[in-house]
Formats: structure tokens, sequence, C-alpha cells
């Protein structure tokens, strides 16, 4: 049996990394866009879950009516679309970063609202979950392992290069996964 | 297969996961929505036979002195709203009066929407008189004065909160004579008003209105209710996951409006 290089392992962890990150956004976009209260899938349903989650994005009591209608109803595409682009694996050192800074975001607006003290839901994962300290580590471990894809991606990247240059060799382009 | 080398092989591997992964969100939308509707449906319609079941001598109590009506507008609306609130709770007054009243005042009052009001006094050492409070307002409700109190409450929350004299506001928001009918309900009831401020017991008056709010915080228990105020809305038996914290008006109307039209 073959020993498995280091750079393999990493290429292996990385793949798992932003995998499982593209099925988080995935399973997020799909929980808000999907219909509530048992009704069928029709353009009317979806309009009915957006609108109930711009009621929760403004629950966060940060941004003006406008402002709460735009995230609430470009976010679950967004999300949608960024999980496509993870899974997908192109140019996995911007989509990282992407998810990075929306993670980001999305940690310290969580971490401002319950330092203030108010009872919302977090709209993560759809309607009906209480903000509060289980939602904060799950976020905080998505941001830590978003931020691990992210430099593995870089690192990955550079490996050839730096190869190259000991050896005295051309390096060859290569993907970041 | 050297994926390594072969970046053509890491795209398609890429594809075929992101394939997978689409095809499980849909069957798992098309398997698991119809089966979570009927669960649904099944919970809702057992929920009030639960709750009377879990407290069963408080119904009869209740029964015996009829139940308070804690709603506002036409219960044959297509909508109805249930807030679960703590009339000492800052988020609740400040729902009530940016996104209830201009919802009362239009949404209510055409029949499209039909709101109820639930206790869920919360156990928190500051909110010392949000027992009282929701005593006062389940006495009007049941001679059917709940919204005059209702209202009263919520303006004058910050002031009746700091001295406890909650009957004042009530008074003012009543005729005489249906507050001395409320105020002869609260008797004996009130635990943490100060005592210059509680009316008069009578021997052999007790208080039963406890029953009543206790039904509501059973109810709110089943949702569940994690904090204050939490609002569940309802369309024709279709039952929306229940929200929490202040919602702007235009937005709960947007939502309300998308609900109505669909």
């Amino acid at each position: 049996m073959s020993k498995v290089a280091p750079t393999s392992l990493g290429r292996i962890l990385l793949l798992l990394g932003r995998v499982a990150l593209a099925a988080v956004f995935l399973v997020a976009a799909y929980a808000k866009l999907k219909p509530q209260g048992g009704m069928p899938w029709s353009p009317a349903s979806v309009k009915i879950s957006l609108a109930m989650f711009a009621m929760q994005v403004d629950s966060y009591q940060m941004l003006p009516v406008n402002a709460v209608n735009f995230v609430a109803h470009a976010l679950p595409p967004f999300e949608l679309f960024l999980g496509l682009w993870l899974l997908s694996g192109i140019a996995l050192r911007f989509s990282s970063l992407i998810t990075t800074l929306l993670l980001g975001g999305f940690f310290s607006v969580m971490v401002r609202t319950f330092a203030l003290g108010l009872e919302v839901s977090c709209g993560c994962f759809g309607p009906g979950e209480q903000l509060g300290t289980k939602t904060l580590l799950r976020d905080g471990a998505l941001l830590a392992l978003s931020l691990a894809v992210f430099i593995g991606a870089f690192l990955i990247r550079r490996e050839p290069d730096e190869v190259g240059a000991s050896v005295g060799a051309v390096a060859t382009p290569r993907r970041a996964d | 297969m050297n994926l390594r080398r072969n970046p053509i092989s890491w795209r398609f591997l890429g594809s075929i996961c992101a394939l997978f992964v689409l095809a499980l969100l849909v069957l798992w939308g098309q398997l698991l929505a119809p089966a979570r509707a009927q669960t649904q449906a099944a919970a809702s319609a057992k929920q009030p036979a639960k709750a009377s079941s879990k407290s069963a001598p408080k119904a009869a109590q209740a029964e015996q002195l009829g139940t308070p009506n804690k709603g506002v507008g036409s219960p044959t609306a297509p909508v109805t709203m249930e807030v679960f609130s703590d009339y000492q709770c800052p988020m609740c007054g400040q729902l009530f009066q940016q996104t209830l009243r201009p919802m009362i005042n239009d949404y209510v009052a055409s029949g499209k929407v039909y709101l109820i009001h639930r206790d869920f006094p919360l156990p928190i050492a500051d909110h010392r008189f949000n027992w009282d409070a929701a005593r006062w307002g389940t006495a009007a409700a049941r001679i059917g004065k709940f919204e005059e109190v209702d209202t009263a409450l919520y303006e004058n929350a910050r002031a009746w909160g700091a001295d406890g004299n909650i009957q004042k506001y009530v008074a003012s928001a009543l005729n005489p004579a249906d507050f001395k009918r409320v105020q002869k309900m609260v008797a004996g009831c009130l635990t943490q008003t100060p005592q210059e401020f509680r009316p008069a017991v009578q021997a052999g008056q007790s208080c039963s209105l406890d029953a009543f709010i206790n039904q509501d915080i059973a109810l709110g228990k089943q949702v569940p209710v994690q904090a204050t105020p939490t609002y569940v809305i309802t369309k024709r038996g279709q039952r929306m996951p229940p929200g929490s914290g202040l919602v702007s008006w235009p937005l709960m109307k947007q939502f309300l409006d998308s609900l109505l039209t669909q």
C-alpha cells in the first residue's frame, strides 16, 4: 500500500472542508426558500418564505426596511450560488474568501445582537431557531472551517511554485484543489 | 485516475458531488415536506386536547368562570396571529406600539387578521408586576373589555412597572361600572402590587384568573416560546413557524399581504 503524501492528505482535507461548507450553504438556502406551513412549492409560497425571512432579518434591528428587504431577497439565492461554487471547486481561493467574509459578517452581527440582549430568531437555517450560545458556537466553528479552507486553498496553490523553485524545474500552474 | 495531476477530474468530481447534493436536497424536500405537514397538522389537532388534559382542574375552573376573550377582531378572519407577551417586557411594548397597533387599525379592523393576546409572564426579578398586569388584562377580557385594558397596560408599562399602581391605568381605560366589575375579579389575586393599590378583598373571595394565564403559558410551552414577544401566524390551518423579537410594521404588512394573496 502506497504512503499518502502530505500534499494529497491536504487536498483530501480541503475537499472535505469545501464540500462541508457547500452543504451548509445549500441547506441554509433551501431552508430559507422552502415553503412554510406545509404549503406546496410555488412562486407564491417562496415569496411567503422570503417575506418571513425578511421579518427575521428585521428583528436584528440593524438595517432600514429597504435594506432588510434587499438582504432577505438576495441572501438565499447568493447562498445557493456560493454553495454550488464551493462544490465545483472552481477558483476555490476566491469562493473561500467570499465564504469567510460572509460568515465573518454573520458572526459579528450575531455577537452584537447577543451582546445587546436582543431575543430574536437566528434565521440561519430558516425560521424557528432562537439566537443563543449554541448558534454562536456553530457559526464560530463554520467561520473557523471556512478560514482553514481559505488558507489551505492558498497553501496548496503555492506548493507547486515552491517545489519548482527548489529543484529548479518549471512549475506547472495547478488548480487550488 | 490521477486526481492530483488532472484538473478535469477534480472538476468532474466536484460536479458529481454538486449534483448528488442537489438531488439529495430535492428528495429531502419532496419526501419530507408532506410528512412534516401531516405531523404538524396532527400535532395542532392534538394541541387543545393535550392542553386540556394537562390542566384539567384549571380548565374546569375556567369553564365555571367563563373563558376570557383576549382576541381582537373577527375570529373568522383568514389569518390568525397569536402573540405570546409579557406586559413588562420592553420589546413586547415596542411590538405593540410600532407593529400591532397599526395592524389593529388596518388589517384587524378590515377583518383580514384576528389578533390573539397570550399571556406569557416571564420569571424575571425585574418584572415584578407582570403577573398582576396579566390578571388585570384577563379580568377585563372576561367582560369583553380586553382591547382597552391591553392598550392601557402597554402604553403605561413603564409607569406602573415602577410603582405597581396598575389599577390607575385600568380605571382610566374603563367606565366606572366596568372598572368595578374588573376590580372585583382581581381582588384577592394581586400578589406583587403594593397594598395601597390593591382592591379590598371580601370574605370568601378567591382568585381564579391564574387558571387562564396558566392555560396561555401551557400553550406557549407547546410552541415552544423561548422569548417574548413570540408570534405564531396561522392561515386557515396552515401554521407558520414561530417568530420572535421586534418586527417593523411595513415588513409584517408585506408578510401578511403575501400570505393573504396566496
